[in-house]
Protein backbone atom coordinates (compact mmCIF):
# COMPACT_ATOMS: atom_id res chain seq x y z
CA UNK A 1 0.00 0.00 0.00
CA UNK A 2 1.56 3.31 -1.06
CA UNK A 3 1.34 6.54 0.89
CA UNK A 4 -1.53 7.99 -1.16
CA UNK A 5 -3.69 4.92 -0.61
CA UNK A 6 -2.90 4.86 3.10
CA UNK A 7 -3.81 8.54 3.42
CA UNK A 8 -7.08 7.94 1.55
CA UNK A 9 -7.89 5.02 3.84
CA UNK A 10 -7.08 6.90 7.05
CA UNK A 11 -9.04 9.89 5.76
CA UNK A 12 -12.09 7.66 5.31
CA UNK A 13 -11.71 6.23 8.82
CA UNK A 14 -11.40 9.61 10.54
CA UNK A 15 -14.24 11.14 8.53
CA UNK A 16 -16.45 8.27 9.66
CA UNK A 17 -15.26 8.56 13.21
CA UNK A 18 -15.83 12.28 13.59
CA UNK A 19 -19.20 12.15 11.85
CA UNK A 20 -20.50 10.00 14.71
CA UNK A 21 -18.65 11.76 17.52
CA UNK A 22 -21.56 11.61 19.97
CA UNK A 23 -22.19 7.91 19.50
CA UNK A 24 -18.49 7.17 19.53
CA UNK A 25 -18.23 8.97 22.85
CA UNK A 26 -20.81 6.58 24.30
CA UNK A 27 -19.08 3.58 22.78
CA UNK A 28 -15.69 4.63 24.11
CA UNK A 29 -17.22 5.24 27.55
CA UNK A 30 -18.81 1.80 27.66
CA UNK A 31 -15.58 0.13 26.61
CA UNK A 32 -13.69 2.19 29.19
CA UNK A 33 -16.01 1.18 32.05
CA UNK A 34 -15.77 -2.47 31.03
CA UNK A 35 -12.02 -2.40 30.82
CA UNK A 36 -11.57 -0.49 34.09
CA UNK A 37 -13.49 -3.30 35.79
CA UNK A 38 -11.54 -5.94 33.89
CA UNK A 39 -8.24 -4.29 34.82
CA UNK A 40 -9.21 -3.93 38.49
CA UNK A 41 -10.36 -7.54 38.48
CA UNK A 42 -7.12 -8.83 36.97
CA UNK A 43 -5.14 -6.70 39.42
CA UNK A 44 -7.00 -7.96 42.49
CA UNK A 45 -6.94 -11.55 41.25
CA UNK A 46 -3.22 -11.51 40.70
CA UNK A 47 -2.65 -9.94 44.11
CA UNK A 48 -4.80 -12.54 45.85
CA UNK A 49 -3.11 -15.34 43.94
CA UNK A 50 0.35 -14.07 44.88
CA UNK A 51 -0.74 -13.58 48.47
CA UNK A 52 -2.43 -16.97 48.73
CA UNK A 53 0.43 -18.99 47.31
CA UNK A 54 2.85 -17.01 49.49
CA UNK A 55 0.89 -17.91 52.60
CA UNK A 56 0.45 -21.54 51.56
CA UNK A 57 4.17 -22.01 51.04
CA UNK A 58 4.72 -20.89 54.61
CA UNK A 59 2.27 -23.31 56.18
CA UNK A 60 3.85 -25.48 58.85
CA UNK A 61 2.57 -28.69 60.27
CA UNK A 62 2.98 -28.78 64.03
CA UNK A 63 3.74 -32.35 65.07
CA UNK A 64 3.30 -32.95 68.81
CA UNK A 65 5.06 -35.98 70.21
CA UNK A 66 3.84 -38.32 72.91
CA UNK A 67 5.22 -37.58 76.40
CA UNK A 68 7.11 -40.88 76.64
CA UNK A 69 9.15 -40.23 73.51
CA UNK A 70 12.69 -39.34 74.54
CA UNK A 71 15.16 -37.23 72.59
CA UNK A 72 16.81 -40.20 70.89
CA UNK A 73 13.52 -41.58 69.54
CA UNK A 74 12.56 -38.05 68.53
CA UNK A 75 15.77 -37.78 66.48
CA UNK A 76 14.90 -41.07 64.77
CA UNK A 77 11.56 -39.66 63.77
CA UNK A 78 13.21 -36.42 62.56
CA UNK A 79 15.51 -38.46 60.32
CA UNK A 80 12.56 -40.41 58.95
CA UNK A 81 10.63 -37.20 58.21
CA UNK A 82 13.61 -35.51 56.56
CA UNK A 83 13.93 -38.50 54.23
CA UNK A 84 10.36 -37.90 52.94
CA UNK A 85 10.73 -36.13 49.54
CA UNK A 86 7.54 -34.14 50.12
CA UNK A 87 8.98 -32.47 53.20
CA UNK A 88 11.13 -29.36 52.85
CA UNK A 89 12.38 -28.92 56.39
CA UNK A 90 11.98 -30.30 59.90
CA UNK A 91 12.74 -28.24 63.00
CA UNK A 92 12.81 -29.89 66.41
CA UNK A 93 11.26 -27.75 69.14
CA UNK A 94 11.88 -29.31 72.60
CA UNK A 95 9.31 -28.48 75.28
CA UNK A 96 11.62 -25.92 77.01
CA UNK A 97 12.03 -24.08 73.73
CA UNK A 98 8.29 -24.28 73.10
CA UNK A 99 7.51 -22.66 76.41
CA UNK A 100 10.02 -19.89 75.79
CA UNK A 101 8.43 -19.15 72.38
CA UNK A 102 5.01 -19.10 73.95
CA UNK A 103 6.25 -16.55 76.53
CA UNK A 104 7.65 -14.42 73.71
CA UNK A 105 4.33 -14.40 71.90
CA UNK A 106 2.14 -13.75 74.92
CA UNK A 107 4.54 -11.38 76.72
CA UNK A 108 4.14 -10.33 80.34
CA UNK A 109 0.45 -11.28 80.49
CA UNK A 110 1.54 -14.85 80.84
CA UNK A 111 2.69 -15.69 84.35
CA UNK A 112 4.80 -18.89 84.18
CA UNK A 113 5.29 -18.97 87.91
CA UNK A 114 1.80 -20.43 88.20
CA UNK A 115 2.89 -23.50 86.30
CA UNK A 116 4.17 -26.41 88.36
CA UNK A 117 5.43 -28.21 85.26
CA UNK A 118 5.90 -27.46 81.53
CA UNK A 119 2.57 -28.47 79.92
CA UNK A 120 3.93 -28.47 76.36
CA UNK A 121 4.99 -31.61 74.52
CA UNK A 122 8.12 -31.93 72.43
CA UNK A 123 7.28 -30.94 68.87
CA UNK A 124 8.46 -30.72 65.26
CA UNK A 125 7.69 -27.86 62.90
CA UNK A 126 7.45 -29.49 59.48
CA UNK A 127 7.41 -27.44 56.30
CA UNK A 128 6.03 -29.13 53.17
CA UNK A 129 7.29 -28.43 49.64
CA UNK A 130 3.86 -28.21 48.01
CA UNK A 131 0.98 -26.59 49.86
CA UNK A 132 -1.51 -29.02 48.28
CA UNK A 133 0.25 -31.95 49.94
CA UNK A 134 -0.12 -30.56 53.46
CA UNK A 135 -3.22 -32.60 54.43
CA UNK A 136 -1.75 -35.87 53.08
CA UNK A 137 1.61 -35.37 54.77
CA UNK A 138 -0.10 -34.49 58.04
CA UNK A 139 -2.16 -37.69 57.88
CA UNK A 140 0.85 -39.90 57.19
CA UNK A 141 2.78 -38.32 60.08
CA UNK A 142 -0.25 -38.84 62.30
CA UNK A 143 -0.01 -42.61 61.81
CA UNK A 144 3.42 -42.81 63.47
CA UNK A 145 3.12 -44.31 66.99
CA UNK A 146 5.41 -41.66 68.47
CA UNK A 147 3.13 -38.84 67.36
CA UNK A 148 0.35 -37.58 69.62
CA UNK A 149 -1.25 -35.04 67.30
CA UNK A 150 -0.67 -32.96 64.15
CA UNK A 151 -2.06 -29.52 63.48
CA UNK A 152 -1.96 -27.09 60.58
CA UNK A 153 -3.71 -23.85 59.51
CA UNK A 154 -4.27 -24.81 55.92
CA UNK A 155 -8.04 -25.07 56.26
CA UNK A 156 -8.41 -21.33 56.77
CA UNK A 157 -6.17 -20.46 53.86
CA UNK A 158 -7.89 -22.93 51.59
CA UNK A 159 -11.26 -21.42 52.48
CA UNK A 160 -9.86 -18.00 51.65
CA UNK A 161 -8.60 -19.18 48.27
CA UNK A 162 -11.90 -20.91 47.55
CA UNK A 163 -13.77 -17.68 48.30
CA UNK A 164 -11.37 -15.84 46.00
CA UNK A 165 -12.07 -18.35 43.22
CA UNK A 166 -15.84 -17.96 43.57
CA UNK A 167 -15.54 -14.17 43.62
CA UNK A 168 -13.28 -14.43 40.58
CA UNK A 169 -15.91 -16.40 38.66
CA UNK A 170 -18.62 -13.89 39.50
CA UNK A 171 -16.32 -11.07 38.43
CA UNK A 172 -15.48 -12.85 35.19
CA UNK A 173 -19.17 -13.39 34.36
CA UNK A 174 -19.84 -9.71 35.05
CA UNK A 175 -16.99 -8.69 32.78
CA UNK A 176 -18.17 -10.97 29.97
CA UNK A 177 -21.63 -9.43 30.19
CA UNK A 178 -20.14 -5.94 30.15
CA UNK A 179 -17.95 -6.82 27.17
CA UNK A 180 -21.02 -7.99 25.29
CA UNK A 181 -22.84 -4.75 26.03
CA UNK A 182 -19.77 -2.75 25.02
CA UNK A 183 -19.66 -4.72 21.77
CA UNK A 184 -23.35 -4.02 21.17
CA UNK A 185 -22.86 -0.29 21.69
CA UNK A 186 -19.95 -0.31 19.26
CA UNK A 187 -21.92 -2.37 16.77
CA UNK A 188 -24.78 0.13 16.91
CA UNK A 189 -22.39 3.04 16.48
CA UNK A 190 -20.87 1.39 13.44
CA UNK A 191 -24.32 0.68 12.08
CA UNK A 192 -25.06 4.40 12.31
CA UNK A 193 -21.88 5.12 10.38
CA UNK A 194 -22.80 2.49 7.82
CA UNK A 195 -26.21 4.09 7.50
CA UNK A 196 -24.73 7.57 7.17
CA UNK A 197 -22.44 6.22 4.47
CA UNK A 198 -24.90 4.05 2.59
CA UNK A 199 -24.46 6.18 -0.54
CA UNK A 200 -20.71 5.69 -0.47
CA UNK A 201 -21.16 1.98 0.10
CA UNK A 202 -23.64 1.72 -2.76
CA UNK A 203 -21.17 3.46 -5.07
CA UNK A 204 -18.29 1.33 -3.85
CA UNK A 205 -20.28 -1.79 -4.64
CA UNK A 206 -21.29 -0.36 -7.99
CA UNK A 207 -17.74 0.36 -9.11
CA UNK A 208 -16.53 -3.05 -7.97
CA UNK A 209 -14.93 -2.57 -4.57
CA UNK A 210 -14.58 -5.87 -2.76
CA UNK A 211 -16.61 -6.43 0.39
CA UNK A 212 -13.38 -6.69 2.34
CA UNK A 213 -12.32 -3.28 1.11
CA UNK A 214 -15.69 -1.77 1.99
CA UNK A 215 -15.52 -3.38 5.40
CA UNK A 216 -12.03 -2.28 6.31
CA UNK A 217 -12.63 1.40 7.24
CA UNK A 218 -15.57 0.42 9.44
CA UNK A 219 -13.55 -2.25 11.18
CA UNK A 220 -10.73 0.21 11.71
CA UNK A 221 -13.29 2.62 13.15
CA UNK A 222 -14.64 -0.01 15.56
CA UNK A 223 -11.15 -0.99 16.63
CA UNK A 224 -10.28 2.66 17.13
CA UNK A 225 -13.26 3.04 19.48
CA UNK A 226 -12.18 -0.08 21.36
CA UNK A 227 -8.56 0.99 21.66
CA UNK A 228 -9.49 4.53 22.75
CA UNK A 229 -11.84 3.06 25.36
CA UNK A 230 -9.03 0.85 26.62
CA UNK A 231 -6.67 3.84 26.72
CA UNK A 232 -9.13 5.81 28.84
CA UNK A 233 -9.51 2.80 31.12
CA UNK A 234 -5.75 2.43 31.48
CA UNK A 235 -5.47 6.11 32.45
CA UNK A 236 -8.16 5.63 35.11
CA UNK A 237 -6.48 2.47 36.40
CA UNK A 238 -3.06 4.12 36.50
CA UNK A 239 -4.51 6.98 38.52
CA UNK A 240 -6.10 4.49 40.89
CA UNK A 241 -2.88 2.53 41.16
CA UNK A 242 -0.87 5.58 42.17
CA UNK A 243 -3.50 7.12 44.45
CA UNK A 244 -5.25 4.19 46.10
CA UNK A 245 -2.86 1.28 46.16
CA UNK A 246 -0.17 2.89 48.37
CA UNK A 247 -2.82 3.68 51.02
CA UNK A 248 -4.22 0.16 50.93
CA UNK A 249 -0.73 -1.28 50.99
CA UNK A 250 0.05 0.80 54.09
CA UNK A 251 -2.96 -0.68 55.88
CA UNK A 252 -2.56 -4.26 54.69
CA UNK A 253 1.19 -4.46 55.08
CA UNK A 254 1.24 -8.25 54.80
CA UNK A 255 -0.15 -8.17 51.26
CA UNK A 256 2.37 -7.55 48.51
CA UNK A 257 0.99 -5.67 45.51
CA UNK A 258 2.72 -6.93 42.47
CA UNK A 259 1.38 -6.68 38.94
CA UNK A 260 3.21 -6.50 35.60
CA UNK A 261 1.81 -3.11 34.56
CA UNK A 262 3.11 -3.11 30.98
CA UNK A 263 1.78 -6.57 30.19
CA UNK A 264 -1.56 -5.62 31.73
CA UNK A 265 -1.76 -2.48 29.55
CA UNK A 266 -1.17 -4.53 26.40
CA UNK A 267 -3.75 -7.09 27.48
CA UNK A 268 -6.36 -4.40 28.07
CA UNK A 269 -5.62 -2.68 24.74
CA UNK A 270 -5.92 -6.04 23.00
CA UNK A 271 -9.25 -6.67 24.68
CA UNK A 272 -10.53 -3.24 23.56
CA UNK A 273 -9.36 -3.78 19.99
CA UNK A 274 -10.90 -7.26 19.87
CA UNK A 275 -14.26 -6.07 21.16
CA UNK A 276 -14.24 -3.30 18.51
CA UNK A 277 -13.17 -5.71 15.77
CA UNK A 278 -15.82 -8.33 16.48
CA UNK A 279 -18.57 -5.74 16.89
CA UNK A 280 -17.86 -3.85 13.69
CA UNK A 281 -17.23 -7.01 11.69
CA UNK A 282 -20.72 -8.31 12.37
CA UNK A 283 -22.28 -4.86 12.11
CA UNK A 284 -21.01 -4.24 8.57
CA UNK A 285 -21.34 -7.86 7.56
CA UNK A 286 -25.05 -7.79 8.16
CA UNK A 287 -25.37 -4.74 5.95
CA UNK A 288 -23.26 -6.09 3.10
CA UNK A 289 -25.15 -9.35 2.82
CA UNK A 290 -28.40 -7.63 1.91
CA UNK B 1 -39.57 -12.18 -10.94
CA UNK B 2 -39.97 -10.33 -7.67
CA UNK B 3 -41.08 -12.02 -4.43
CA UNK B 4 -44.50 -10.40 -4.64
CA UNK B 5 -45.09 -12.25 -7.87
CA UNK B 6 -44.50 -9.31 -10.19
CA UNK B 7 -42.74 -10.27 -13.38
CA UNK B 8 -40.36 -7.42 -14.22
CA UNK B 9 -39.07 -9.23 -17.28
CA UNK B 10 -40.53 -12.18 -19.12
CA UNK B 11 -39.09 -14.23 -21.96
CA UNK B 12 -36.49 -11.62 -22.88
CA UNK B 13 -33.96 -12.86 -25.43
CA UNK B 14 -31.52 -10.12 -26.29
CA UNK B 15 -28.02 -10.07 -27.67
CA UNK B 16 -25.92 -6.92 -27.63
CA UNK B 17 -22.91 -6.73 -29.96
CA UNK B 18 -19.56 -5.77 -28.54
CA UNK B 19 -18.90 -2.08 -29.24
CA UNK B 20 -22.48 -1.32 -30.26
CA UNK B 21 -24.91 1.39 -29.14
CA UNK B 22 -28.38 0.42 -28.00
CA UNK B 23 -31.46 2.18 -26.70
CA UNK B 24 -33.75 0.40 -24.30
CA UNK B 25 -37.09 2.16 -24.44
CA UNK B 26 -40.52 1.82 -22.92
CA UNK B 27 -42.70 3.40 -20.28
CA UNK B 28 -41.70 3.54 -16.64
CA UNK B 29 -42.01 0.16 -15.01
CA UNK B 30 -41.63 -1.89 -18.18
CA UNK B 31 -38.41 -3.49 -16.98
CA UNK B 32 -35.68 -1.32 -18.50
CA UNK B 33 -33.92 -0.80 -15.20
CA UNK B 34 -34.38 -4.44 -14.24
CA UNK B 35 -32.74 -5.52 -17.47
CA UNK B 36 -29.73 -3.28 -16.75
CA UNK B 37 -29.56 -4.53 -13.17
CA UNK B 38 -29.35 -8.10 -14.44
CA UNK B 39 -26.29 -7.10 -16.46
CA UNK B 40 -24.30 -5.70 -13.54
CA UNK B 41 -25.74 -8.27 -11.16
CA UNK B 42 -27.62 -5.94 -8.94
CA UNK B 43 -30.42 -8.44 -9.40
CA UNK B 44 -30.54 -12.10 -10.31
CA UNK B 45 -32.98 -13.68 -12.75
CA UNK B 46 -35.41 -16.21 -11.30
CA UNK B 47 -34.78 -18.24 -14.44
CA UNK B 48 -32.71 -17.92 -17.57
CA UNK B 49 -29.16 -16.94 -18.35
CA UNK B 50 -27.29 -13.65 -18.31
CA UNK B 51 -23.95 -13.56 -20.10
CA UNK B 52 -21.72 -10.49 -20.11
CA UNK B 53 -18.36 -10.61 -21.86
CA UNK B 54 -18.46 -14.45 -21.89
CA UNK B 55 -19.14 -14.56 -18.13
CA UNK B 56 -22.27 -16.24 -16.79
CA UNK B 57 -23.53 -13.44 -14.55
CA UNK B 58 -26.54 -15.31 -13.15
CA UNK B 59 -24.38 -18.06 -11.65
CA UNK B 60 -21.40 -15.85 -10.79
CA UNK B 61 -20.01 -16.34 -7.29
CA UNK B 62 -20.45 -13.36 -4.97
CA UNK B 63 -16.72 -12.96 -4.62
CA UNK B 64 -16.40 -12.52 -8.41
CA UNK B 65 -18.99 -9.74 -8.64
CA UNK B 66 -16.51 -6.88 -7.98
CA UNK B 67 -14.39 -8.00 -10.93
CA UNK B 68 -17.45 -8.02 -13.20
CA UNK B 69 -18.46 -4.54 -12.09
CA UNK B 70 -15.03 -3.11 -12.79
CA UNK B 71 -15.77 -3.96 -16.42
CA UNK B 72 -19.14 -2.22 -16.39
CA UNK B 73 -19.68 1.51 -15.85
CA UNK B 74 -23.13 2.55 -14.68
CA UNK B 75 -24.75 5.99 -14.88
CA UNK B 76 -28.07 6.95 -13.27
CA UNK B 77 -30.70 9.63 -13.59
CA UNK B 78 -29.81 11.05 -10.15
CA UNK B 79 -26.02 10.99 -10.84
CA UNK B 80 -25.19 9.41 -7.44
CA UNK B 81 -22.27 11.73 -6.79
CA UNK B 82 -20.91 12.18 -3.26
CA UNK B 83 -21.76 15.72 -2.23
CA UNK B 84 -18.85 16.17 0.20
CA UNK B 85 -16.27 15.22 -2.39
CA UNK B 86 -15.07 17.33 -5.29
CA UNK B 87 -15.49 16.21 -8.90
CA UNK B 88 -11.89 15.03 -8.89
CA UNK B 89 -12.40 13.07 -5.67
CA UNK B 90 -15.65 11.57 -6.90
CA UNK B 91 -13.95 10.23 -10.01
CA UNK B 92 -10.84 9.13 -8.11
CA UNK B 93 -13.06 7.39 -5.53
CA UNK B 94 -14.00 4.68 -8.04
CA UNK B 95 -10.33 3.87 -8.51
CA UNK B 96 -9.26 4.25 -4.89
CA UNK B 97 -11.86 1.84 -3.54
CA UNK B 98 -10.80 -0.78 -6.06
CA UNK B 99 -7.23 -0.60 -4.83
CA UNK B 100 -5.66 1.29 -7.74
CA UNK B 101 -2.16 2.61 -7.15
CA UNK B 102 -1.96 6.37 -6.52
CA UNK B 103 0.34 6.77 -9.50
CA UNK B 104 -2.33 5.29 -11.77
CA UNK B 105 -5.09 7.33 -10.14
CA UNK B 106 -3.16 10.53 -10.90
CA UNK B 107 -2.89 9.45 -14.52
CA UNK B 108 -6.38 8.06 -15.12
CA UNK B 109 -8.57 10.68 -13.43
CA UNK B 110 -7.45 13.65 -15.57
CA UNK B 111 -7.84 11.59 -18.73
CA UNK B 112 -11.41 10.71 -17.84
CA UNK B 113 -12.29 14.29 -16.83
CA UNK B 114 -10.80 15.48 -20.10
CA UNK B 115 -12.97 13.04 -22.04
CA UNK B 116 -16.17 14.46 -20.56
CA UNK B 117 -14.88 18.06 -20.70
CA UNK B 118 -14.83 18.76 -16.98
CA UNK B 119 -11.11 19.28 -16.38
CA UNK B 120 -11.62 22.94 -15.52
CA UNK B 121 -14.18 22.11 -12.81
CA UNK B 122 -12.29 19.28 -11.14
CA UNK B 123 -11.99 21.12 -7.84
CA UNK B 124 -15.67 22.00 -7.58
CA UNK B 125 -18.28 20.23 -5.53
CA UNK B 126 -21.31 18.65 -7.22
CA UNK B 127 -23.61 21.32 -5.77
CA UNK B 128 -21.64 23.97 -7.66
CA UNK B 129 -22.28 22.29 -11.01
CA UNK B 130 -25.21 22.28 -13.40
CA UNK B 131 -27.18 19.09 -13.90
CA UNK B 132 -25.42 18.38 -17.18
CA UNK B 133 -22.03 18.85 -15.57
CA UNK B 134 -22.97 16.58 -12.71
CA UNK B 135 -23.95 13.89 -15.19
CA UNK B 136 -20.62 14.38 -16.98
CA UNK B 137 -18.87 13.88 -13.66
CA UNK B 138 -20.87 10.70 -13.11
CA UNK B 139 -19.92 9.49 -16.60
CA UNK B 140 -16.28 10.31 -15.90
CA UNK B 141 -16.49 8.18 -12.78
CA UNK B 142 -18.16 5.34 -14.67
CA UNK B 143 -15.47 5.40 -17.35
CA UNK B 144 -12.36 6.07 -15.31
CA UNK B 145 -11.53 2.40 -14.91
CA UNK B 146 -11.80 1.75 -18.69
CA UNK B 147 -14.85 -0.51 -18.59
CA UNK B 148 -15.87 -2.33 -21.76
CA UNK B 149 -19.53 -1.55 -21.17
CA UNK B 150 -21.36 1.62 -20.13
CA UNK B 151 -24.92 1.23 -18.85
CA UNK B 152 -27.02 4.39 -18.58
CA UNK B 153 -30.34 4.33 -16.73
CA UNK B 154 -32.31 7.42 -17.76
CA UNK B 155 -29.13 9.49 -18.04
CA UNK B 156 -30.98 12.58 -19.23
CA UNK B 157 -34.08 12.24 -17.07
CA UNK B 158 -33.17 15.24 -14.94
CA UNK B 159 -31.70 17.40 -17.70
CA UNK B 160 -32.96 20.18 -19.97
CA UNK B 161 -32.89 19.64 -23.78
CA UNK B 162 -29.55 21.41 -24.30
CA UNK B 163 -27.77 19.35 -21.67
CA UNK B 164 -29.56 16.25 -22.92
CA UNK B 165 -28.14 16.77 -26.40
CA UNK B 166 -24.65 17.32 -25.01
CA UNK B 167 -24.79 14.19 -22.88
CA UNK B 168 -26.03 12.11 -25.82
CA UNK B 169 -23.21 13.45 -28.01
CA UNK B 170 -20.78 12.53 -25.26
CA UNK B 171 -22.20 8.99 -25.07
CA UNK B 172 -21.83 8.68 -28.82
CA UNK B 173 -18.19 9.78 -28.65
CA UNK B 174 -17.59 7.21 -25.94
CA UNK B 175 -19.18 4.54 -28.12
CA UNK B 176 -16.98 5.47 -31.08
CA UNK B 177 -13.94 4.94 -28.87
CA UNK B 178 -15.01 1.30 -28.56
CA UNK B 179 -17.15 1.10 -25.44
CA UNK B 180 -20.45 -0.76 -25.65
CA UNK B 181 -23.16 1.71 -24.59
CA UNK B 182 -26.67 0.76 -23.46
CA UNK B 183 -29.06 3.61 -22.72
CA UNK B 184 -32.41 3.05 -21.04
CA UNK B 185 -34.66 6.01 -21.64
CA UNK B 186 -38.18 7.13 -22.31
CA UNK B 187 -37.04 10.31 -24.05
CA UNK B 188 -38.55 9.89 -27.47
CA UNK B 189 -36.81 12.90 -29.03
CA UNK B 190 -33.38 11.58 -28.14
CA UNK B 191 -34.07 8.15 -29.55
CA UNK B 192 -35.62 9.37 -32.77
CA UNK B 193 -32.80 11.82 -33.44
CA UNK B 194 -29.99 9.32 -32.94
CA UNK B 195 -31.36 6.51 -35.14
CA UNK B 196 -29.52 3.70 -33.39
CA UNK B 197 -30.64 0.20 -32.46
CA UNK B 198 -33.83 0.43 -30.41
CA UNK B 199 -35.22 -2.33 -28.21
CA UNK B 200 -38.69 -1.56 -26.94
CA UNK B 201 -39.98 -3.25 -23.80
CA UNK B 202 -43.57 -3.45 -22.74
CA UNK B 203 -44.79 -5.30 -19.65
CA UNK B 204 -41.41 -6.94 -19.37
CA UNK B 205 -41.41 -8.34 -22.90
CA UNK B 206 -39.56 -7.21 -26.01
CA UNK B 207 -42.12 -5.54 -28.22
CA UNK B 208 -39.75 -4.73 -31.05
CA UNK B 209 -36.02 -4.62 -31.79
CA UNK B 210 -34.89 -2.51 -34.76
CA UNK B 211 -31.55 -1.46 -36.16
CA UNK B 212 -31.65 2.30 -36.74
CA UNK B 213 -35.09 2.38 -35.12
CA UNK B 214 -37.52 4.87 -33.68
CA UNK B 215 -39.14 5.08 -30.27
CA UNK B 216 -42.39 3.90 -31.86
CA UNK B 217 -41.94 1.32 -34.57
CA UNK B 218 -42.40 2.61 -38.07
CA UNK B 219 -43.17 6.09 -36.94
CA UNK B 220 -40.83 9.04 -37.22
CA UNK B 221 -41.15 11.93 -34.85
CA UNK B 222 -43.13 13.82 -37.48
CA UNK B 223 -45.94 11.28 -37.38
CA UNK B 224 -46.72 12.34 -33.85
CA UNK B 225 -47.11 16.01 -34.65
CA UNK B 226 -50.64 17.19 -34.10
CA UNK B 227 -52.89 17.39 -37.11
Amino acid sequence: MDWGRLRFFLGEVFTNFSRNAGMQFTAIGTVAVTIVLLGAFLYVRETIATFGTGVLSQIEIAVFLKDDVDDARAKDLAAKLTADPRIASVVYVPRREGLRRLKDVLGSDFDTSLLTANPLPNAFHVRVRDADLVPAVARSIDRDPRVAKTDYAADTVQKLLKAATVLGRIGLALIILLSISAAIVIANTIRLTVFARRREIAIMQLVGATNMYIRLPFIAEGMLAGVLGAAVAIAVLALAAYQVVPKVAATLSFVTFHVNALALCFELLAVGATVGLVASWFSVGRYLRT
Amino acid sequence: MYPNGTRALDDVDLEIEKGSFLFLVGHSGTGKSSLLKLLYREELPSSGQVVVDDIRVDTLRRSRVPKLRRNIGVVFQDFKLLSHKTVWENVAFALQVTGTRTKDVMRMVPRSLDLVGLSHKARMFPSELSGGEQQRAAIARALVGNPKILLCDEPTGNLDPTNTTEIMELLQRINIKGTTVVVATHNQAVVDRMRRRVVRLEHGRILHDDERGYYFRGLGQTALLPG
